[in-house]
């Protein structure tokens, strides 16, 4: 699967910047005022600022080094240091395909996004890093659906059958929440979390601490398991 | 009424005073002190004013404070006739405001050195301060996660208090001491949120956000 | 020759005058290289590496060394003998990037309204005017000249905003001098440097320098101010992609208010000034 998970939608409100990687590519996600999603090279053609720290106006993006003007297609409109130019249509990031659905913002940077199929129902909760290898991270989610009765009935489901995305069913054996593996960086996995929208608001709380201790755990045994140095 | 802070530029703590000042519509008098390299808030002068050689400090109607939290404390409690940036008439929410205070020594303690020893040189124990500022913005964001699900945007409540503006400069100059704010969406919310309000202050590493500037833009 | 043996033949600062302190040694970094500076002044400071001393020379408040026994000259700076300037050493920084990136920043005037905003610039004043760039033969120099800006607040002297003029010099490939409108004597410049000492190809401690007519400003304050600007600047040179600077045209795009940027590029290229280039030689 080239296409990856990058982040919730709703961490990325209107006027938004952030960074994400897929493999050796470094990107720069925004979201227009009007609600416009792009992902982009994170590095502007000038002087190679990272796009991630610019700022948003109206429907640009505009790096925060010399202020070049974006538009959502990427293109250079505005060059501050020459108001009066017209800049050449060859300034431009490397663009790549994003989309938005089921509450994730989608990105292929080989080709066009095309979304996992997902549960209905599902609503945001909270995007996690834990600093361990992908195969831990889903052992220790899978352990410890088993041991909270309260929130689970212990059922995991492999919803792609190749572990990137889990679904865990809550107590009454329905929709519980889903998880959804980003591609993995060097040492470390990151986990979008999507709860079931019956959840009470106590219960999307135990949800997100539950999350917290599954990473304790899923880092105490990394470290133990000495396959990489303990985790600063 | 006369307020004086013994001031640095490139420090989170003395920032923390100017920025709420600066929310509240507060004048006040800087002196500036040459921390780095000079070392002067360790200087004889100085020491008088605070034996224990740190900044900021601030002198307000000839009262010296020398802890930040309590000069925010009287900030807020002197000019904000709300009470929402200090907020004594809920007890519930003022003890959560006086937790997140105690919660950002923890943020100078960690950040705040690293930033220093990235920046400055200063001998620390590297790894123990990256794992307490590690444990620190994860307490955070978990914290943010919670009240977002609970429907408020700040710390303790729906307007921010002087909890947030303690907690948020050496969260947003973390990037300074090598650690980016990726891995935390919610924390990067929040100070979106912190920088966008009215009479925002910048500091060397927190740039201004530079949104309205369309206006200007737009008519040229 | 390499890079870095090119880079090995100038003088570098690697610590302040003021804060030599009798029997510390400071430890540093220069080029890759371990080094230790020792004694408590002008007279008794040596450098050494590896047991061996190295050249030394003080110099514009700081101390110098090389690792060449025939090393370029350091560099004049004229005015650093000029009676009722204040001269002001303003301590190090250290900033995880090429050191060419750094004294390439320097050069800059394009970022002043998005970096600098409310001090060396805002919008909408961020038009750069035509500037001259030459090669000063004589010293083998980057020189840009004619320089104008808006500025709001020009300098810690200035009362309300100016336009400023400027003027560059890169007397060594890690080194910039700025000359800038000095508002309390319009006949004089101010001068501005900025010292790098390279640690690595990707990490330098930059050591800003000032020489200024300015009776009233406390020292704090003008250190203050130009460490704000220079700190102002860290975030963004900790964040260009590749760490290394690409001296060849193609990697990256320049305007015409990138002329002294250029010149720069090329003067490198053309001296083999490679090391913390993102070409290699
Ligand atoms: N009294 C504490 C101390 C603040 C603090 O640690 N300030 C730093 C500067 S940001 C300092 O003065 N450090 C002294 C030193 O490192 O010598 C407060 O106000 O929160
Ligand atoms: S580096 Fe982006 S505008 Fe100059």
């Amino acid at each position: 699967m080239t296409t990856e998970p990058i982040g919730l939608a709703q961490d990325l409100a209107p006027k938004g910047v952030m960074r994400a990687q897929i493999g050796h590519a470094d990107m720069a996600i925004w979201r227009s005022t009007s609600g416009v999603i792009s992902a982009w090279e994170n590095r502007c053609p000038h002087r190679g600022m990272r796009l991630s720290h610019g700022f948003v106006r109206g429907e640009s993006l505009a790096c925060a080094y010399h202020g070049w003007h974006y538009d959502c297609d990427a293109k250079c409109h505005y060059i501050p240091a020459h108001p009066e130019l017209e800049p050449p249509s060859t300034i431009r990031p490397a663009i790549y395909s994003v989309v938005e659905k089921a509450g994730i913002i989608w990105v292929n940077t080989a080709g066009t996004a095309t979304p996992a199929e997902l549960p209905d129902r599902l609503l945001g909760l909270r995007t996690i890093t834990m600093q361990c290898d992908l195969s831990t991270a889903a052992h220790a989610i899978a352990s410890a659906a088993q041991t909270n009765a309260a929130l689970f009935n212990g059922s995991v489901n492999d919803i792609n059958s190749d572990q990137t995305i889990l679904s865990l069913a809550n107590p009454n054996g329905t929709d519980g929440i889903c998880i959804l593996f980003q591609q993995p960086l060097a040492q470390s996995t990151v986990i979008h979390v999507l709860a079931h929208d019956s959840y009470s608001q106590n219960e999307l709380i135990a949800i997100s601490r539950w999350c917290e201790s599954v990473r304790r755990e899923a880092e105490r045994i990394m470290q133990s398991s000495n396959k990489v140095e303990p985790a600063k | 009424m006369s307020i004086t802070l013994y001031n640095y530029v490139l420090s989170g703590n003395c920032y923390k005073v100017r920025l709420l000042a600066n929310l509240l519509n507060i004048k006040y008098e800087t002196v500036a002190i040459d921390f780095h390299p000079g070392k002067e808030h360790q200087s004889e002068p100085l020491l008088k004013l605070n034996p224990a050689g740190t900044l900021p400090i601030l002198v307000a109607n000839g009262q010296v404070f020398t802890e930040t939290q309590a000069m925010l404390v009287w900030l807020a409690q002197q000019h904000d006739p709300s009470c929402s940036w200090w907020p004594i008439n809920n007890a519930n929410q003022l003890a959560a405001v006086v937790q997140w205070l105690g919660f950002s020594s923890r943020l100078s303690a960690t950040i705040g050195e690293l930033r220093l020893h990235s920046m400055l040189n200063n001998t620390i124990n590297i790894d123990s301060a990256q794992h307490g500022a590690k444990i620190c913005l994860r307490e955070l964001e978990s914290h943010l996660t919670e009240q977002r699900i609970i429907g408020q945007q700040w710390l303790t409540g729906d307007q921010p208090t002087i909890a947030d503006v303690a907690c948020f400069p050496y969260t947003a100059l973390s990037p300074d001491a090598g650690i980016e704010h990726d891995e935390y969406p919610l924390i990067r919310g929040w100070l979106h949120a912190l920088r966008s309000l009215d009479n925002f202050l910048t500091m060397p590493g927190i740039h201004e956000l530079h949104e309205l500037g369309s206006t200007i833009r737009d008519k040229t | 020759m390499t890079g870095l043996e090119h880079a090995q033949k100038y003088w570098y600062p690697v610590a302040m005058l003021g804060e030599l302190n009798d029997g510390q040694t400071k430890n540093t970094q220069l080029l890759g290289t371990e080094i230790s500076v020792c004694g408590s002044n002008e007279e008794s400071v040596t450098v050494s590496s590896a047991g061996q001393l190295l050249a030394v020379q003080c110099q514009y408040d700081h101390v110098w060394t090389t690792f060449s026994d025939d090393p370029y000259p350091l560099f004049a700076i004229p005015e650093a003998e000029e009676p009722g300037r204040r001269f002001v050493p303003c301590g190090v920084v250290r900033v995880s990037c090429s050191p060419l990136r750094a004294v390439e920043n320097f050069l800059d005037i394009a970022h002043f309204p998005f970096v600098h905003t409310g001090v060396l610039g805002a919008e909408p004043h961020t038009e750069v005017y035509k500037y001259d760039v030459q090669i000063d033969e004589k010293h083998d120099e980057v020189f840009a000249t004619n320089i104008r800006f808006f500025q709001p607040q020009a300098s810690k002297s200035a009362e309300g905003s100016i336009e400023t003029e400027y003027i560059y010099r890169v007397p060594a490939p890690m080194a910039a001098i700025l000359y800038k409108t000095c508002p309390p004597k319009p006949e004089a410049m101010d001068v501005i440097t900025l010292f790098v000492q390279p640690i690595d190809e990707e990490t330098c401690d930059v050591w800003p320098w000032m020489a200024l007519y300015d009776d009233t400003s406390t020292m704090a304050d003008l250190i203050q101010f130009q460490q704000l600007i220079f700190v102002q600047d860290r975030s963004i040179l900790e964040n260009q992609l590749p760490r290394k600077l690409p001296i060849d045209p193609g990697h990256e795009i320049p305007t015409k208010a990138d002329l002294t940027s250029i010149a720069y590029r090329r003067w490198l290229k053309k001296r083999g000034a490679y090391y913390g280039a993102l070409e290699k030689i």
